[in-house]
């Protein structure tokens, strides 16, 4: 049981001083002067490439994202019915088919009244 | 296929909020005046037939003496599901009638009806459930329904009044589970009858049992709008729609009474722990009934005085609940009490409502103040207020006294005579805020002079809720009957 | 020290309190439903940590039990983010403080 353990924590401990290992060195190798150091603003950037960042992080999203989240959520959340249906389906047979069936039927009236109702466009 | 139609009242309801969500998601293709014919016309026929077809199919069910279980024992069709199927599908019609005028040009009517049908389908599976799991998510079905009803109309009010209900409720509904998450730990069984066995043998772990009924009765009792857990009353009603308001007061109330009586008494109701409850909801019934009728005197909006006054109502409720278990004999008359009770309220309550929507829609306002001189602008609808009001009481002839007298009575047998000196001296304190309104509709001047009518539709839910309440408190003994029939079907 | 059924438990009624006080305390409607997905998912723990150490016959319930509790607590949280987006739509504001056309 321990020396399971003993596994894990020795990777632990490497994936420590693998990441630690390079940026100690980094630093050491700045304090001995072997390696340049001439910072500039691009450089200190979030984003070294792409657009210019602008504003900071904390903005306020437009909340058309929520539909989107909120419909994936709910149709996300309801497929965790479909895995123990899924490992069980030669015992519960074709009742538990039916049933399924039944199940995401009433998840496909509400997909049509979404999709109906436009919420699934970018308006 | 036998278990298809042991459910068929709710399934019905459900297959008619779907259809009505698919015909709406498609009416946009009609043409601009059969688009107002399914606005007007046929989303609250199509809610009416449904809700008509629930009772019917329930009533069959009665008339053919169709019992028993289904999908594997979690859903439980017997005397006292059906007395409460019934009871449902009465109040799902009459909320459909009082907000055809209320939601006249509003767009989303499908979806409220769909929520209305839907919501009430939940209450019908709460009172039949017999598992945790099914109880749990019976209760969850009809409470999101609801708070999207309470913030419906997207006013300020309405959405203070969604948001503050779905919050607590939410709060609620945790613990909720972790009650139900504590009887499944200490029984190892789901289901009703497992807890049952758990329970009548289980004298060490009596103080687990009791930590799980208090949190249980604590996310029951939001429901139930008792006190401690009524604060969300008041707030929620002033702003919800009213017909709404009128549906939360009866529909989840009764639900919330319904599925603590099968969970306390068919779970819990054998061995050491059944006095332990029983002493609890006698405490929070007689803090019920006092903090509501005391906070009631002072209101001066009547969605409000409503609000306080059923959690006042819940107090009388709870009367029944905590007379049952004084033993054998007085589980019939306990929650025979209730049942009976819980019918009277509805007719009551429901016919008060309607009266207040119809009065309210024309004078646009819910201040009592604007009742004033009522009975000459409107003497009909001030005779059926009057009724309601006087049933609330609880003075003869009308339901409200037969159902207080019956519960009170049960409570005596039960050796309770506290609690019903209690209820007693309640009812007194009520009598002050509810005849004070009946006073200034028929003293004191009209604050104008134009006549107020109720719309037909209207004009005869109230009709219909006054009948009921004058019948019940004239001749209630196929009422009687039945609440005792369902109370057996538990012993 | 072996990890039994009374840490899991502890550790669901101390994740229980927190989501409690979360909820009772925060201002925000957000941080509110925060709180109250703790409680849930408090539950959830005790409720397969039941699953996994009762010797009962049925304990597979409690699996299937936090299955349904997980998609209640998703139908839970995409109503109240409607009904907050709702609200700020019309107010500017989800602080819970500023709500209060009806007196608590």
């Amino acid at each position: 049981m321990l020396s399971e353990w003993g596994h894990v924590g020795f990777l632990l401990v490497l994936a420590i001083i693998f990441p630690l290992g390079g940026v100690v060195t980094s630093w050491l190798f700045s304090r001995l002067r072997l390696r340049p150091d001439r910072p500039n603003p691009v450089k200190e950037d979030t984003y070294e490439c792409g657009i210019p960042t602008e504003g900071p992080a904390w903005v306020q999203f437009n909340f058309r994202y929520y539909i989107f989240a909120l419909l994936f959520v709910i149709f996300d959340v309801e497929a965790v019915f479909l895995f123990p249906w899924a490992t069980s389906l030669e015992r519960v047979a074709v009742a538990g088919f039916i049933e399924v069936l039944t199940f995401v039927l009433v998840l496909l009236i509400g997909l049509i009244y979404a999709w109906r109702k436009r919420a699934l466009e970018w308006l | 296929m036998e278990n298809v139609n042991l459910i068929g009242p709710q399934l019905l309801l459900m297959a008619v909020g779907g259809l009505l969500l698919i015909c709406d998601a498609f009416a946009g293709l009609l043409g601009a005046r059969r688009w107002m014919a399914w606005y007007v016309v046929g989303t609250p026929g199509l809610a009416l037939l449904g809700g008509l077809g629930s009772l019917l199919w329930a009533v069959a069910h009665a008339a053919t003496d169709t019992r028993g279980s289904a999908f594997f024992d979690t859903y439980v069709l017997d005397d006292f599901s059906l007395f409460f199927a019934v009871l449902f599908a009465g109040v799902v019609i009459a909320v459909v009638l009082f907000s055809v005028d209320y939601l006249r040009g509003n767009r989303h009517q499908a979806e409220y009806y769909a929520l209305v049908l839907a919501s009430a389908a939940g209450l019908m599976f709460l009172a039949g459930a017999r598992d945790l799991i099914a109880i749990f998510v019976a209760l969850e079905l009809t409470s999101i329904c609801q708070f999207i009803l309470a913030g419906f109309l997207k006013d300020d009010r309405s959405s203070e009044a969604g948001i503050k209900y779905l919050l607590l409720g939410a709060v609620a509904a945790a613990l909720t589970l972790y009650g139900m998450a504590l009887l499944f730990g200490l029984s190892g069984s789901t289901s009703l009858e497992g807890i049952a066995r758990a329970a009548a043998e289980a004298d060490d772990q009596r103080l687990g049992f009791v930590l799980a009924s208090v949190l249980l009765a604590a996310g029951l009792g939001f429901k139930m709008a008792i006190v401690p857990f009524q604060m969300w009353v008041p707030d929620v009603y002033q702003g919800a729609p009213t017909p709404v308001t009128g549906y939360l007061s009866v529909g989840s109330k009764a639900a919330g009474f319904a599925v603590a009586a099968r969970v306390f008494v068919e779970g819990l109701g054998q061995g050491a722990i059944a006095p332990d409850w029983a002493t609890m909801f006698a405490v929070l019934s007689v803090l019920s009934m006092t903090l509501g009728n005391v906070v009631a005197l002072v209101q001066n909006d009547i969605k409000r005085l409503l609000g306080y006054s059923s959690i006042a109502q819940a107090g009388y409720f709870l009367i029944g609940l905590a007379a049952v278990a004084a033993g054998e004999p007085q589980v019939e008359l306990g929650l025979g009490g209730l049942l009976f009770f819980a019918a009277s309220y509805a007719f009551t309550n429901l016919g008060a409502f309607a009266c207040v929507i119809a009065i309210s829609q024309r004078i646009r306002s819910d201040s009592i103040a604007d009742y004033t001189g009522m009975a000459r602008r409107s003497p009909l609808l001030a005779l059926a207020l009057t009724l309601c009001l006087v049933s609330l009481t609880g003075i003869p002839p009308t339901a409200g006294f037969v159902a207080k007298l019956y519960i009170f009575n049960a409570a005596v047998q039960a050796d309770l005579v506290w609690l019903a000196i209690a209820g007693v001296i309640n009812s007194v304190i009520s009598a002050y805020y509810y005849l004070r309104i009946v006073l200034n509709m028929y003293v004191g001047e009209p604050v104008s002079p134009e006549p107020v009518r109720p719309t037909p539709l209207l004009a005869v839910a109230t009709a219909a809720a006054v009948a009921g309440l004058l019948v019940l408190g004239v001749f209630p003994f196929p009422v009687i009957d039945a609440a005792e029939a369902a109370a057996r079907a538990f012993s | 020290m072996s990890v039994g059924l009374e840490h899991f438990l502890v550790l669901s009624a101390l994740l229980f309190g927190v989501g409690l006080f979360m909820a009772l305390a925060k201002r925000n409607i957000v941080g509110i439903l925060m709180g109250i997905e703790l409680m849930f998912n408090a539950v959830n723990l005790s409720l397969v940590a039941f699953a996994r150490f009762l010797e009962a016959a049925e304990r597979l319930s409690g699996q299937v039990f936090v299955v349904f509790s997980i998609t209640v607590a998703a139908a839970e949280a995409a109503v109240a983010l409607a009904l907050a987006v709702a609200i700020y739509r019309r107010r500017e504001s989800v602080d819970v403080d500023r709500i209060n056309l009806l007196r608590w």
